[in-house]
């Protein structure tokens, strides 16, 4: 080992002795003064923090139609249904596909590819995608949901299956 | 050698804004610390029982590397110190950022998510600070400052 070598070892522990020192120093003014003061934390929380952060909100832009535009029962259109698939089966659009729209897992990605390839095979400009109607609306979860895993062009029927459906029956 | 000798000089105005800043940054801490704590909490990785134990230690820490840093003194344990306080920060901010939190990134005083949310250019922001603290580290000849009055170099 040169002599060069050897300074530098020297002045890198020096330098680390020096870091350890300072946060040493550091932990121990914190300590007596954190003692001290009136206002100090307890050194260990006892109760967990409320912190409260929002979720992002899902997703990408979505444009609302009425049950009766004529981009609902356009064949350019490509139907979702974001119901359960009991609700699905008892009544849906003509057409429409289902993809349950689960609050806690929205759009898996097998969902998202099978849905991605349908809308290709079937050749629509267009998704419209209708859901419980609710507050919130399931449909226009998961049209913001496909929105932003990008697929363009999607649309939410304003009160979902109640509006469209309800005027399907008439 | 004389690229050398105009690094150490610049990093002399470096150190100083970087003193500057980490005594500014970690008054507030020191002032609220229970607000501090509430801010690494939201970050949701450390442990319940280290919450409080860092929220009252690093602002101090800070505060004593930051105070060296202006004063000249030991220079390149304080910016190696804040080097790595900068590099565990980056580390939160990007778990935080990939889990998508809303949130204050909590470096200054304690603002609201709506204020100042952390973002990629919190990430750049902190990375040059970081790329600030190693190049002081590597460049200071203890030009201005108690390490140059007391012939002390560590190169």
């Amino acid at each position: 080992m040169s002599a060069v070598d050897g300074t530098r070892i020297q002045s890198l522990r020096s330098t680390l002795v020096d870091a350890a020192l300072v946060v040493l120093t550091g932990i121990v003014v914190a300590l007596v003064v954190n003692f001290i003061r009136a206002d100090g934390l307890p050194l260990v929380a006892h109760t967990p923090y409320l912190t409260l952060v929002p979720c992002p909100e899902p997703g990408g832009p979505v444009e609302a139609l009425d049950a009766g535009s004529p981009e609902v029962a356009s064949p350019r259109s490509f139907l979702v249904d974001a119901r359960s698939d009991i609700q699905f089966d008892q009544q849906h659009l003509p057409g429409a596909v289902n993809v349950h729209y689960d609050w806690l897992d929205p759009l898996p990605e097998t969902a998202l590819a099978g849905l991605a390839r349908s809308i290709a095979a079937s050749g629509s400009t267009r998704v419209v995608v209708y859901g419980d109607g609710g507050r919130p609306d399931s449909g226009e979860y998961l049209a913001k949901e496909i929105s932003g895993r990008g697929i363009k062009n999607v649309h939410f029927i304003r009160g979902g299956a109640p509006a469209a459906l309800g005027r399907e029956e008439r | 050698m004389r690229g050398g000798q105009n690094a150490a000089w610049f990093a002399v105005p470096v150190r100083w804004y970087l003193g500057a800043l980490f005594v500014g940054a970690c008054l507030h801490k020191i002032a609220v610390p229970a607000s501090f704590a509430l801010d690494i909490a939201t970050y949701d990785i450390l442990p319940l029982v280290a919450i409080n134990v860092v929220a009252i230690g690093l602002p101090w820490i800070e505060l004593i590397a930051g105070v060296m840093l202006i004063a000249g003194w030991r220079v390149r344990a304080a910016s190696l110190i804040l080097a790595g306080m900068m590099l565990v920060f980056l580390v939160a901010l990007c778990i935080a950022l990939a889990r998508g939190l809303d949130m204050s990134c909590g470096c200054f005083a304690s603002q609201g998510a709506e204020d100042d949310p952390i973002s990629r250019l919190t990430v750049f922001r902190d990375l040059v600070w970081l790329g600030l603290c190693l190049f002081v580290s590597t460049f200071d000849r203890g030009l201005v400052g108690f390490d140059g009055w007391l012939g002390r170099r560590d190169s």
